[in-house]
C-alpha cells in the first residue's frame, strides 16, 4: 500500500524490563556546602560535590566528595588537552580579591563564595553531561575518588 | 507573588501564545477548505498541529491546548469526509493518506495520519482491520510522555465507533473489516504503551521535583484508564477470552511496571469496568496478583474496592446463586487476614476497614451463616488486641470505623437477639472507650425498640443484657459525671424501654423475666435505677391487672399475686433507699394501693394497708417542702377515697394519720387547707363491707370545725379571709352534696364573719381579687335559696 518511502520498518518488540525500567540517562550534580578551612592567609575554601546517576558508565551510583577551585582547574586542564569537546569556561580567578588591604574579606567573602559555587555547579553539570567526556579518566577521578591523584595516568573509560 | 503563581502565569502565557498560532492557522484551513486547496489546508493543519510539540506546558495547561486543536481537526475530518464521501474512489484517500506521512514534524505527521486514517476506514470498512493496526503501531513514534499520551488518546477517541465488536469466528460480509480479535489487539498495544510513557514521566525531571510530577500524573490518569473502559466496552469479548488472554495481560503490563501510583490506579480501575461474572471468574488470580504489588499500594483500598463489588452483586436480588465452588468468604477473609500479617505498620483504622466490608460480605451474602460473621469480628478482636489498640475514642479514625462495623450486623438483620448470637461481638466492642462503647449499645437498643423485637426467654434477656452491659452498671472506664450527661438520661431512658419488649403470653414466665430484669437494672446505682426501674413498677402493675381471675380457691394464685405484690414494694423501696427519691416513690406507692384493690386476691386488704402506710411514711420522713405535702395529702385523700376494701380497724389509722399529717403542717394556712381536702375521707371514704360511702357528717363538721378555728388564729387579715371563703365553699358543697350536720347556722356565721372582715380590708390588687371571689361565692349560695327550702327560711344573706 504504500510507496517505499513511506514503508513500514519491521521492529523489535520491547520486553517488559525494557519498556519499564528506569531511564538510564539520570545524572545530577549539586555543588553545595561551602567550608573555609585555616586561618588568616593559609585559608581555602571548597565545596562538596554531590553526585546521582544511573548511567552505565559511572561506577559508583551516589558519590560525595569536597572539591576546591583549584581542583577545578585541573579538571578543566585535563579535558582540554585530552578530549575533542570545547570545554566550557570556569567563573573568575578574581586576581583583584586576592591583593591585601582589602576592606572586605576578598576571595572569602560569602557573597562572592556563593556567586562562584554557581558557576562551579554549572561548569561540572555541563562537563559531566558530555559523552565525551564522560569518556576520560580525569572526570571519574574527579567525581568520585576522595583525593586526586595528580600523577595519575590520563587515559579513556570504556563503558560497561 | 508564590512560586506556583508565578508559574501559573507563565503557563497561560505560553497556552495563550500558542491559541493564538492555532486560531490563526485554523482559520486558514478552514478558508483553503472552502477554496478547495486541499493541500493548503493540509499544511495549514500541520502548523496548527505543530503547537502541540511545546515542551513549556504542564499536563494542564497542555490539555487545554488539546482540546483547542482537537475541535479543529474535527472540523477537518468532517470536511473532508463529506467531500470524498460524494466521489467515494479508494485511490484519493489512500493518496491522502500516504500523502500527510511525508510531513517532516512527527508530532504534526501523526496526528493527520490518524485524521486520515479514521477517514479511510469510515469510507472503507475492509480497510479497518489493516488500519487499525498500522496506526496503532505508528504511534510508536512519539516517545515523549505526554505528547505521547495524549496522541494516544486521540488515536483512542477518535476510534471509538469504529472498533469492530463482532465475533473473532464471525463470517465477515465486507473482509477485512475486522473482528473483536482487532479491536483486542489494537487496545491492548495502546494501553501497554500508554501505560509505558505514564510511568517513564516518574522519571523526567529532578528528583526534588517528585511530588510535582506525581500530581501531575495523577491528573492525567484517565488517559490510561479511558483504555480499560473501551475493553469492557466491547460486548463480544467473551468470559473465556477475559479469563485467558484480557486479564491476565493487563496484569502483566501492572505488575511488572513496578510502579504505585500506576498500580494503583490499574487493579482499581480494573474493578469498577469490568462485569462482575468477569471477576468471580478470575478472583484467585486478581488477588495473587495483589500480593506482587508495590510496598507503597494501598491494597486495602483495592480489596476493600473489589469486595463491596461482589458483595453488592451476589446480594442484589436478580442475581442467580453463585456456584459452591467460589468459596467468596474464605477466600477474601484469608486475604484480608494475609494482608494484616503482611503489613506491620498497617493503621488500625485501616484493619477496622478491611473488617467492615468482610462484615458486610458475610452478612449481606452469607445471612445464615451467623459463624462467618462470627469469625470475622473474633478476627477484629483478636486483630486490635496484638496492636493494643484500646480506649478508642468514638469520633476517631479507629472509632468511627469500629462503630460502622458494629453497626452493620445491625441494620441487616434487623433483629437484635441475632446480633447477640454471634458471640465475640462483644468482643468487639471491647476497644472503644465508655462513651463508644454506650454509643455502640443505645444503636442495638434503638434498633430492637424500633423493630418491636420482643424479649421471651431469660436466655434472651442474658444475651442482649450482655452486649449492653456497659449501660447497666458503673463502668471502670467511666467519666465521674457522667450522671450528669445528657447522653446518659437518654441511654438510660432506652435501657427503661427494654422493660415494654419483655412479651410472653404466659403470665408467670413474664413476671419471672421482669423479676429477672428487675435484679440486672437494680445493680445500675443510683442514677440508674432512678430511670429504669419505675417502668419496671408499671409493668408489674400490669401484669398483676392483667392476671387471670381466680376459679375457686386458688391458694397458688394468692400466693404468686403476692409475691409480685412483694417485688414491686421491694422495687419501690429501693428507689426511696438507694435512689434517694421521694415524690415518685410516694405516687408509685398509692399507685400500688389502687391496683391491689381492684384485684381480688385472698391478701388483698393486708397488701393494701402496707402500701399506704409505706407512703405515708415516706410523706413523713422525707417530703418536707410544705407545698409537695399539701399536694401529697391531697392525693393520698383522693386515693384513699378510691380503696374499698380495708375493714374499720385498718381504715381508722389511716385517716386519722392523714388529718393528723395535716393538721401538724408548719403553716396554719397550710393547715386550713389540708384539713379541708381530708375533711371528704369521713363523707367520701368507705369500708370493707358497706356498700355506701360513709357520710360521716359528725366528723367531718369536726374536721372543719378545727379548721375555721385554726383559721381565726391567722392573724394576717387578707389570709384569714381567703381561708375563710375557702372553707365557705367547702361547707356549700358540703351541704348541697347532703350533709345534714351542715346546718345554716353554720352559714350564717361564716357569711357574717366574711362580710365584716371585707369592710375592714386595706384596698389593693389582692384585696380586690379576694372580695370578688367572696362576692361570687355569696351570690351562688343565693341562687342555692330556690333549690334549698331551709336555706331560704334561715339564711341571713
Amino acid at each position: 500500500m504504500t510507496s517505499t518511502a513511506t514503508q513500514r520498518i519491521p521492529s523489535k518488540r520491547q520486553t517488559l524490563d525494557e519498556a519499564y525500567a528506569p531511564p538510564a540517562n539520570f545524572l545530577e550534580i549539586e555543588v553545595v556546602n561551602p567550608i573555609t578551612h585555616g586561618v588568616g592567609k593559609m585559608r581555602y575554601t571548597d565545596y562538596e560535590i554531590r553526585m546521582r546517576t544511573n548511567l552505565p558508565v559511572f561506577k559508583q551510583k551516589e558519590s560525595n566528595v569536597r572539591r576546591r577551585y583549584s581542583d577545578f582547574e585541573w579538571l578543566r586542564g585535563e579535558l582540554e588537552r585530552d578530549s575533542k569537546i570545547v570545554v566550557p569556561g570556569l567563573p573568575g580567578k578574581s586576581f583583584k580579591r586576592q591583593l591585601p588591604f582589602r576592606s572586605d574579606d576578598g576571595i572569602f567573602e560569602e557573597e562572592f563564595i556563593e556567586n562562584r559555587r554557581k558557576g562551579l555547579e554549572q561548569f561540572i553539570n555541563k562537563v559531566a553531561g558530555h559523552p565525551l567526556a564522560q569518556n576520560e579518566r580525569s572526570l571519574h577521578i574527579f567525581l568520585q575518588e576522595t583525593y586526586i591523584d595528580r600523577n595519575y595516568v590520563p587515559g579513556k573509560i570504556r563503558s560497561a | 507573588m508564590t512560586m506556583t503563581d508565578a508559574t501559573s502565569i507563565e503557563q497561560e502565557r505560553a497556552l495563550d501564545a500558542a491559541s493564538k498560532v492555532v486560531k490563526a492557522e485554523a482559520f486558514e484551513m478552514k478558508r483553503s477548505l472552502d477554496k478547495g486547496k486541499r493541500m493548503d489546508a493540509l499544511k495549514h493543519a500541520s502548523a496548527m498541529l505543530a503547537e502541540l510539540k511545546s515542551s513549556l506546558l504542564t499536563p494542564k495547561y497542555y490539555y487545554r491546548l488539546y482540546v483547542d486543536v482537537i475541535q479543529e481537526l474535527n472540523h477537518l475530518e468532517s470536511f473532508l469526509k463529506d467531500e470524498l464521501e460524494k466521489e467515494l474512489k479508494q485511490e484519493t484517500i489512500a493518496e491522502l493518506y500516504e500523502q500527510v506521512q511525508y510531513a517532516q514534524s512527527i508530532i504534526p505527521r501523526m496526528y493527520l495520519m490518524i485524521t486520515m486514517g479514521v477517514i479511510y476506514m469510515k469510507l472503507f470498512p475492509k480497510m479497518k482491520s489493516e488500519l487499525l493496526n498500522d496506526l496503532v503501531e505508528m504511534t510508536r513514534g512519539v516517545q515523549h510522555p505526554l505528547r505521547g499520551l495524549f496522541l494516544r488518546h486521540y488515536l483512542l477517541g477518535v476510534s471509538k465507533s469504529l472498533l469492530p465488536d463482532l465475533p473473532e469466528d464471525a463470517q465477515l460480509a465486507i473482509p477485512g473489516s475486522g473482528t473483536v480479535r482487532d479491536s483486542i489487539d489494537f487496545i491492548k498495544l495502546n494501553f501497554s504503551e500508554m501505560n509505558k510513557l505514564w510511568v517513564r514521566m516518574q522519571h523526567q525531571g529532578p528528583s526534588r521535583e517528585k511530588e510535582k510530577r506525581e500530581r501531575e500524573r495523577m491528573e492525567l490518569r484517565i488517559l490510561v484508564g479511558t483504555n480499560l473502559v473501551r475493553l469492557a466496552e466491547l460486548q463480544t469479548l467473551t468470559q473465556d477470552v477475559y479469563v485467558t488472554e484480557v486479564l491476565p495481560s493487563i496484569l502483566e503490563q501492572v505488575v511488572s511496571c513496578r510502579d504505585p501510583i500506576s498500580q494503583e490506579y490499574l487493579m482499581d480501575c480494573v474493578i469498577q469496568v469490568f462485569a462482575d461474572e468477569f471477576h468471580l471468574a478470575t478472583l484467585n488470580e486478581f488477588l495473587a496478583s495483589c500480593k506482587e504489588l508495590a510496598q507503597e499500594v494501598h491494597i486495602k483500598n483495592v480489596l476493600i474496592a473489589l469486595i463491596e463489588r461482589i458483595s453488592t452483586y451476589v446480594s442484589h436480588p436478580d442475581t442467580p446463586g453463585i456456584s459452591e465452588d467460589i468459596r467468596l468468604f474464605e477466600i477474601f477473609s484469608s486475604q484480608a487476614e494475609g494482608l494484616i500479617q503482611s503489613r506491620s505498620d498497617m493503621p488500625p483504622e485501616d484493619i477496622v476497614s478491611l473488617h467492615v466490608t468482610l462484615v458486610s460480605l458475610a452478612v449481606r451474602c452469607y445471612r445464615d451463616k451467623l459463624e462467618y460473621a462470627n469469625t470475622v469480628f473474633a478476627s477484629l478482636a483478636n486483630n486490635l488486641q496484638d496492636k493494643n489498640v484500646d480506649n478508642v475514642e468514638q469520633y476517631s479514625a479507629v472509632g468511627k470505623e469500629l462503630l460502622r462495623v458494629l453497626r452493620i450486623p445491625v441494620d441487616e438483620y434487623k433483629d437484635a437477639l441475632r446480633v447477640a448470637l454471634l458471640t465475640d461481638y462483644a468482643r468487639a466492642m471491647a476497644p472503644l472507650n465508655y462513651r463508644g462503647r454506650c454509643t455502640a449499645a443505645s444503636y442495638i437498643l434503638q434498633d430492637m425498640i424500633q423493630m418491636d423485637t420482643p424479649l421471651k426467654t431469660e436466655e434472651d434477656v442474658d444475651a442482649i443484657c450482655l452486649l449492653i452491659d456497659c449501660l447497666l452498671t458503673d463502668q471502670p472506664d467511666q467519666p465521674a459525671d457522667t450522671p450528669e450527661t445528657e447522653e446518659f438520661t437518654d441511654e438510660q431512658d432506652l435501657v427503661a424501654s427494654m422493660v415494654h419488649l419483655v412479651q410472653v403470653d404466659d403470665k408467670d414466665a413474664q413476671f419471672l423475666l421482669l423479676n429477672g430484669l428487675r435484679k440486672r437494672f437494680g445493680a445500675g446505682g443510683k442514677w440508674r435505677i432512678r430511670q429504669t426501674l419505675p417502668p419496671i413498677i408499671f409493668s408489674l402493675y400490669q401484669l398483676i391487672l392483667a392476671y387471670p381471675a381466680p376459679e375457686g380457691d386458688d391458694s397458688a394464685r394468692d400466693a404468686k399475686l403476692k409475691k409480685m405484690f412483694m417485688c414491686v414494694m421491694g422495687t419501690i423501696g429501693a428507689l426511696v433507699n438507694s435512689g434517694e427519691l421521694s415524690q415518685l416513690p410516694y405516687n408509685l406507692y398509692l399507685e400500688g394501693a389502687i391496683v391491689a384493690n381492684r384485684v381480688s386476691f385472698e391478701e388483698k386488704a393486708v397488701v393494701v394497708y402496707e402500701l399506704l402506710s409505706k407512703a405515708l411514711s415516706v410523706l413523713e420522713d422525707e417530703i418536707a417542702d410544705s407545698r409537695e405535702r399539701l399536694s401529697a395529702l391531697a392525693v393520698v385523700t383522693n386515693t384513699l377515697i378510691k380503696i374499698d376494701c380495708l375493714p374499720n380497724d385498718n381504715w381508722e389509722p389511716l385517716a386519722s394519720q392523714v388529718i393528723l399529717a395535716g393538721a401538724k403542717m408548719f403553716k396554719k394556712p397550710d393547715q386550713v387547707r389540708a384539713l379541708c381536702s381530708s375533711s371528704y375521707l369521713y363523707w367520701k371514704g368507705r369500708v370493707d363491707g358497706s356498700a355506701e360511702p360513709m357520710r360521716d357528717g359528725g366528723r367531718v363538721c369536726d374536721v372543719l370545725k378545727k379548721a375555721v378555728k385554726i383559721a381565726s388564729q391567722c392573724m394576717e387579715p387578707l389570709v384569714q379571709q381567703q381561708l375563710l371563703i375557702h372553707l365557705l365553699n367547702h361547707y356549700m358543697h358540703l351541704y348541697e352534696d347532703g350533709c345534714d350536720k351542715i346546718t345554716p347556722e353554720i352559714l350564717n356565721e361564716l357569711i357574717s364573719r366574711t362580710r365584716d372582715a371585707s369592710v375592714q380590708i386595706e384596698p389593693s390588687q389582692e384585696a380586690d381579687n379576694i372580695e370578688k371571689h367572696l362576692q361570687h361565692t355569696l351570690q351562688y349560695i343565693r341562687e342555692a335559696r330556690e333549690k334549698h327550702a331551709d336555706l331560704a327560711e334561715h339564711l341571713q344573706i
